[in-house]
């Protein structure tokens, strides 16, 4: 019978930690935004997390896909430059054909420090704009790559709007713990 | 009821305590070994150990040992040799006695910690191979961290002198120099090209008059482009004019590819770096995985096949064993393992093999560390050329592999050495904070001609010479 409350605690404590990975594991909030499913095929890192949001709501449609990449990034100078943002942003899986409008800027997202970059890209359907972000936390990345039909401003306006919801900061900051 | 339930939990939770607990090395457990036996051990003043070089100088061995950066704990270690705390940079070993390996010198490297620092890559080559070389000399080609290559005269080992430098690079990193005509393949992160690590090819025939002859990429990643950049090189094998092939690994852990290249066409052919002439050279690429690198790529070319022996065509293969980098602590990635290419129609290189230690043999996930190959010995003497194969496995320590018939690699031996007080934990994190376990990291394996294996440790464990015993030892034809 003494067991029994051994079990109860059990249960509770899993009860919270399950509570713990559904709030950091639950979509934004905000009512602009809606997941959808990862649209790219596999590469060598797992697949993460897309987002929408729909012209009415951002004034231009946008979609950004996030996901953390391990033991990506130099553990002590972070991301370096403009060419790192290039290479490591996932731009790339959007179009491989992209050109980067200028030169990228300082970015902090979710408390790490990384660069931002706009670009055009090539698509089926004709040109649209492109934000790449790499953001690091010692040797780790978190990517974040979106797209837009509007221009470069308000596409990235959107997308770091969205990035510091505290939904996201939540999600990015577990994510890059390996959770 | 209650009782028995709880019994039986806390069984099964002890039980998988005490399975992972008893995965994990301690201080005073003896070695793992099987048809593989220690002969000596250097402790290389505990700095994270990377390349490994044996060369037979005069009547003497002496192994130069690359060194990563220093650790948070200790960034400069001292050396016991001239009492000053010293950026890890290149030990200086005699193995001429493997039982009693004698450290002889340490060159300090770039101040910097972990793959920041250090001087990871080594290689040696006579002054009297090199067509203007000071046939007195021996030149010990170097990286300097990541901002440059320098060349040593090492003729003597305990007093080496610098001769050269090339800096002013963003990184560096595994390269290759041929001695018979002084051609080096540097893996260079040039300022303007668009990655870290691509290729700067030198004439270093006179290692004090380098003379530049081309930067090589791919298409991408040169200055000015655009678009997507393919990934980075790790380090090329020239099999020389006589082989007229280079072959260079791209990709570490990830999206990992073989690219086998025309030398001739590489060193003669037009050298401005625009897509068209990158891609002049290239014969074939091979891609892997995408979850899979391309660490080093080393080329047996012309190795006849005792299956095949009787086949009218193709009884004799060129062969490509590729091995991936395991980057990430306690399997925290897609396994990487080895594999092997079969590029005898050089245009449709195709994989036909793979090898990997059973995780299981030893709960390698749960010791701690990474688990995984990492590179293979890179002499091409005969004593083991084309026959065994020694691959650095991080916590499965280091394997022999019998791969005279590279169709059916097999495992015949493996040596995990012990951990000391020296070997650095490597953590994970969990909930936010560091978890860390200490495991030996067996990092990279070369050997000599005597048959003599070296392996040494990125946890700072130092130096592991060893030799073969029984059934491995038999399949070198050693005595």
């Amino acid at each position: 019978m003494r067991s029994w409350p051994v079990i109860a605690v059990m249960f509770l404590a899993l009860g919270g930690l399950s509570a713990v990975a559904g709030y950091e594991m639950a979509p934004p909030r905000a009512a602009q935004w809606r997941e959808i499913a990862w649209p790219f095929p596999r590469d060598g890192w797992p697949a993460s997390r897309a987002f929408r949001c729909g012209a009415a709501e951002c004034g231009t449609e946008v979609e950004v896909y996030l996901r953390p990449k391990f033991g990506f990034c130099n553990c002590d100078s972070g991301v370096g430059d403009d060419d790192e943002v290039d290479r490591v942003s996932d731009v790339d899986m959007i179009s491989p054909r992209f050109v980067p409008r200028k030169t990228g800027d300082v970015v902090d997202v979710a408390d790490m420090r990384g660069r931002i970059r706009a670009y055009d890209i090539e698509m089926p359907g004709g040109k649209r704009t492109a934000i790449g972000i790499a953001a690091s936390h010692r040797c780790d990345l978190m990517a974040v790559a979106a797209q837009g039909g509007g221009d470069a401003a308000q596409v990235q306006r959107a997308t770091l709007k969205f990035l510091e919801s505290r939904e996201m900061k939540t999600w990015m900051t577990a994510a890059m713990e390996g959770r | 009821m209650g009782g028995r339930v709880t019994a039986v939990c806390c069984t099964f939770l002890l039980v998988l305590l005490a399975d992972g607990a008893s995965a994990q090395q301690k201080i005073g457990d003896p070695p793992e070994a099987s048809n593989m036996r220690l002969v000596g051990t250097s402790d290389l003043q505990a700095r994270s150990a990377y390349q490994p070089t044996i060369h037979h100088q005069g009547d003497k061995w002496i192994a130069y040992i690359g060194h990563h950066g220093g650790t948070d704990d200790i960034p400069d270690p001292v050396n016991p040799m001239t009492d000053k705390a010293e950026p890890n940079g290149t030990s200086i070993v005699d193995v001429t006695d493997p039982a009693h390996p004698k450290y002889l010198r340490h060159i300090p490297g770039q101040e910097g910690k972990y793959e920041s620092g250090g001087a990871q890559m080594v290689r040696i080559c006579d002054g009297k191979d090199l067509p203007k070389g000071d046939r007195n000399a021996v030149y010990m080609l170097r990286t300097f961290g990541s901002e440059a290559h320098e060349i040593w005269n090492v003729a003597d080992p305990a007093n080496p002198v610098l001769v050269t430098r090339i800096g002013g690079l963003k990184d560096t990193h595994k390269n290759f120099w041929e001695c018979e005509t002084g051609i080096a393949f540097l893996v260079s992160g040039a300022p303007d090209w668009r990655t870290r690590r691509m290729t700067q090819i030198y004439d270093l025939s006179d290692p004090a008059q380098p003379k530049k002859i081309r930067d090589f990429g791919l298409p991408g990643q040169e200055p000015g482009a655009t678009g997507a950049v393919p990934t980075e090189l790790h380090g090329p094998i020239s099999t020389g004019p006589k082989g007229n092939r280079v072959y260079f690994g791209y990709g570490t852990d990830k999206g990992g590819f073989l690219q086998i290249v025309d030398r001739d066409k590489l060193l003669n052919g037009p050298k401005e770096p625009t897509p068209d002439n990158l891609k002049f050279p290239e014969i074939a690429r091979m891609p892997l995985s995408a979850m899979n690198g391309a660490h080093t790529v080393f080329p047996m070319p012309d190795m006849p096949i005792a299956e095949f022996a009787h086949d009218k065509d193709g009884k004799s293969r060129d062969i490509v064993m590729i091995v991936d980098e395991a980057i990430q602590n306690e399997c925290g990635e897609a396994r990487q393992m080895v594999w092997f290419a079969d590029v005898t129609t050089e245009a449709r290189p195709m994989l036909i093999s793979s090898y990997t230690v059973p995780e299981a043999s030893g709960s390698f996930c749960e010791r701690g560390g990474r688990f995984g190959s990492h590179s293979s010995n890179e002499s091409m003497a005969p004593v083991y050329y084309k026959k065994l194969a020694f691959i650095a496995f991080f916590n499965a320590g280091v394997r022999a592999l019998d791969i005279r018939d590279p169709y059916h690699p097999r495992e015949v031996g493996y040596f995990i050495p012990a951990i000391t007080a020296a070997t650095d934990k490597r953590c994970v994190t969990i909930d936010g904070k560091d978890r860390c376990k200490v495991a030996i990291q067996t990092n990279n394996v070369e050997t000599d001609e005597r048959g003599y294996i070296y392996a040494v440790d990125r946890a700072n464990t130092g130096l592991h010479v060893l030799e073969l015993t029984g059934a491995a030892r038999a399949v070198a034809g050693l005595p």
